[in-house]
């Protein structure tokens, strides 16, 4: 496991969002896994998929993976977005912003919050429809008007309005620079880009699974 | 690509000049105007006259001077210049052609090789293009910080809204701003409007 974190050190979060902490010695993935209850099957798929070694799910795939085990993951991240990432950046943000004119302090904060509202909204609504659906689907009564094909069709990035505030401050940004603005700017980039393979997961990942469960679902009741 | 890509044919073969002209315009999704130069024709004339984007040449026709010579004479230097290879050619003869096709190709690879040559024009237009926004452009966001809709900024400018949304793409483009409140802190830090002026309207999502 500790090759795996070092060769690929986002993967730190991956582990994270599995509920594996760190501190966990010689042991491999599969041990690891074991001994956090976590299904080394979906956590290596997850893996494997964001480091490109998966690029598109097959029917026997489906078959394997724990649709519980990914609908924690992206609980977790979730969780990890919304109550320490985009706050925390929002903290470094609002402290190296405030050297520059009061009027562009101001709409950068305004900004900024209604981009964390939107992902609020966003993951809410996976948290409240999306995963309670998902959940149903696997106690065998899933709600009969809802689909996961409902949220393929609505699901959007949202990761967008964060590379525009990016290029905002790398282009127009009107104080002196610092070195928190700079530490900033790497949140930014990382966090665009977490949340671009995050929703990659759901798109690439957690859909066709669900949807395979459906369709299976379908066969076995015929 | 919007307009069509004029493309010159200066082969001293009739049926191959023929033959990939007819193929050329049988390609879909790659508008063409065709024009051929036949080898009794003055090459550079029949360039400046015609001004293709393109030159499909047989290199044996061009050889007896440097590629540069030709664009020079035909009075454009970006003319992209594809060698048309029907025999066995030394290498450092195509060496400076910007592509090749040979009597060959598919259809298809055809259509890669002339888009490629042209995408890469495109890009470079986009790099040299202007970054800063015109002063219409800027009018522009000065009006949708203010939150109006296209339909009224078409209005208080005497554009159609069609002419809006296209301002509008250009603005995102030039900017890499794509949302409405990002514009917002755009205008302000470039003194486009007052904090004033937007307080009282909700950003549009």
């Amino acid at each position: 496991m500790s090759d795996l974190i070092c060769e690929n050190y986002p993967m730190v979060l991956v582990m994270s969002r599995f509920g594996i902490a760190l501190g966990f010695g010689e042991d491999s993935i599969g041990e690891v896994c074991r001994k956090n209850q976590v299904d080394a099957y979906t956590f290596l798929t997850v893996v494997n998929f964001l480091t490109e070694e998966i690029r598109a799910v097959t029917p026997e795939l489906c078959e394997r993976l724990s649709l519980d085990t990914l609908v924690l993951y992206l609980h977790n991240a979730h969780d990890y977005f919304l109550d320490f990432r985009l706050p925390h950046i929002r903290r470094k943000l609002l402290e190296a912003i405030g050297s520059c004119p009061a009027d562009v302090a101001f709409v950068i904060r305004n900004f900024f919050d209604e981009y964390a509202l939107e992902v609020d909204r966003h993951m809410a609504y996976e948290e409240q429809t999306v995963f309670p659906y998902v959940h149903a689907l696997q106690q065998g009564n899933p709600d009969a008007k809802y689909n996961i094909s409902v949220f393929s069709r609505r699901h959007e990035q949202i990761e967008q309005k964060l590379s525009d505030l990016k290029n905002i401050l790398i282009k127009y940004y009107p104080g002196t620079g610092s070195h928190l603005l700079n530490s900033v700017l790497f949140d930014l980039f990382t966090t665009e880009e977490d949340l671009s393979s995050h929703t990659l997961v759901e798109d690439r990942l957690f859909i066709p699974a669900v949807l395979h469960y459906e369709k299976r679902m379908l066969k076995d009741k015929k | 690509m919007n307009t069509n890509l004029r493309i010159a044919i200066y082969e001293s073969s009739l049926i191959i000049r023929n033959g990939l002209g007819s193929l050329l315009k049988k390609i879909n999704g790659l508008p063409v105007v065709l024009s051929d130069i036949s080898e009794g024709d003055s090459l550079g004339e029949s360039l400046r006259i015609q001004k293709p984007d393109i030159l499909i040449a047989n290199p044996y026709l061009l050889q007896a001077h440097s590629l540069a010579h030709w664009r020079e004479e035909g009075g454009n230097t970006e003319l992209k210049i594809i060698a048309l290879v029907s025999t066995l050619l030394p290498e450092e003869m195509l060496r400076d052609y910007d592509a090749q096709i040979t009597l060959y190709d598919r259809a298809e690879s055809i259509k890669q090789t002339i888009l490629k040559l042209v995408e890469t024009q495109e890009d470079t237009e986009a790099d040299d293009e202007q970054q800063s926004l015109s002063a219409r452009e800027k009018e522009i966001v000065v009006c949708v910080v203010k939150g109006m809709t296209n339909r009224e900024i078409a209005d208080r400018l005497y554009l159609s809204t069609h002419t809006v949304i296209t301002h509008r793409r250009n603005i995102a483009r030039k900017l890499q701003i794509h949302s409405a409140s990002g514009l917002t802190i755009y205008a302000i830090v470039n003194k486009l409007v007052e904090l004033d002026d937007i307080q009282q309207v909700k950003p549009q999502m």
